[in-house]
């Protein structure tokens, strides 16, 4: 079943740009909103490209966050300040969480940060938090990319110079083969 | 293990990466702001504010971490 919406932040959307299978987003969500400060951060012809004409399509969205939004932000982002060894959260991150929380929408994102606060703030723990870690294999798992997980996981690799955790891998490997194996 | 010691040896791991990944010679060649702000993502994996000392938007910096060979891990 498609997943209505989701909100990217900027170091998701830079990174996923550049992937060869990177239209299996739009497979997986209704639309993806982007918050306006990732206008302001994006210069490559290839993201801006990307970007800008999926928003011509309808597949992605602006996201104009309001003033409640940015007050829950700021909130989330000073709670993640106060817990001693965890990561703080930033404004731009803060509005996503936030979004999230309030809107329901699965959050895109590959900053640590947000990963934390969703694992370790009571308040944020309904918050759908994923990486191109977590879509990638959402993607495999309803066969929407042909192959190997192995080689789809390597093929992002070697796209955007992103390095996915050895041990978190090996973990979404193994379950993939699992179901594979079950389903034969 | 508790969760905050779990996230820290999450990010210990994914320092250590980054760190033997870098090209220490061409970021030691680079100008103060966009060498100290590599040096801040290497420690901290932290593309924004990185971005923020380095001056530029966030896919300026993007471009700058791969060409110093420091990946994104997460």
């Amino acid at each position: 079943m498609l997943n209505l919406f989701a909100i990217a932040d900027t170091c998701f959307l830079i990174d996923w740009s550049y992937w060869r299978y990177r239209d299996v987003l739009f497979e997986l969500f209704k639309t993806v909103f982007i918050p306006e400060n990732v206008l302001r951060e994006v210069k490559s012809e290839n993201t801006l490209d990307w970007i800008t004409s999926n928003l011509a399509k309808g597949k992605l969205a602006l996201y104009t966050e309001t003033p409640d939004i940015v007050e829950f932000a700021t909130r989330i982002m000073e709670k993640s300040r106060l817990i001693p060894g965890l990561r703080g959260v930033d404004l731009p991150e803060g509005i996503c969480l936030a979004v999230g929380k309030r809107r329901g929408y699965f959050v895109l994102t590959e900053n640590r940060g947000a990963l934390m606060a969703v694992d370790i703030l009571e308040e944020l723990s309904s918050v759908r938090v994923w990486r191109s870690l977590e879509v990638i294999v959402e993607a495999i798992k309803k066969k929407l990319i042909p192959g190997n997980p192995v080689d789809i996981f390597k093929s992002y690799e070697e796209d955007t110079k992103h390095f996915f955790p050895r041990r978190e891998l090996g973990v979404v490997i193994n379950e993939l083969r699992g179901e594979t194996r079950e389903v034969a | 293990m508790n969760k905050i010691n779990y996230w820290s040896m999450l990010e210990e791991e994914a320092r250590e990466i980054r760190r033997k990944s870098a090209d220490w010679k061409y970021i030691e060649s680079l100008p103060a702001r966009l060498k100290f702000a590599l040096k801040y993502y290497i420690e901290t994996g932290d593309l924004y504010v990185a971005s923020r000392i380095a001056g530029l938007t966030i896919e300026e910096f993007n471009e700058l971490r791969k060409k110093a060979g420091v990946p994104n891990v997460a």
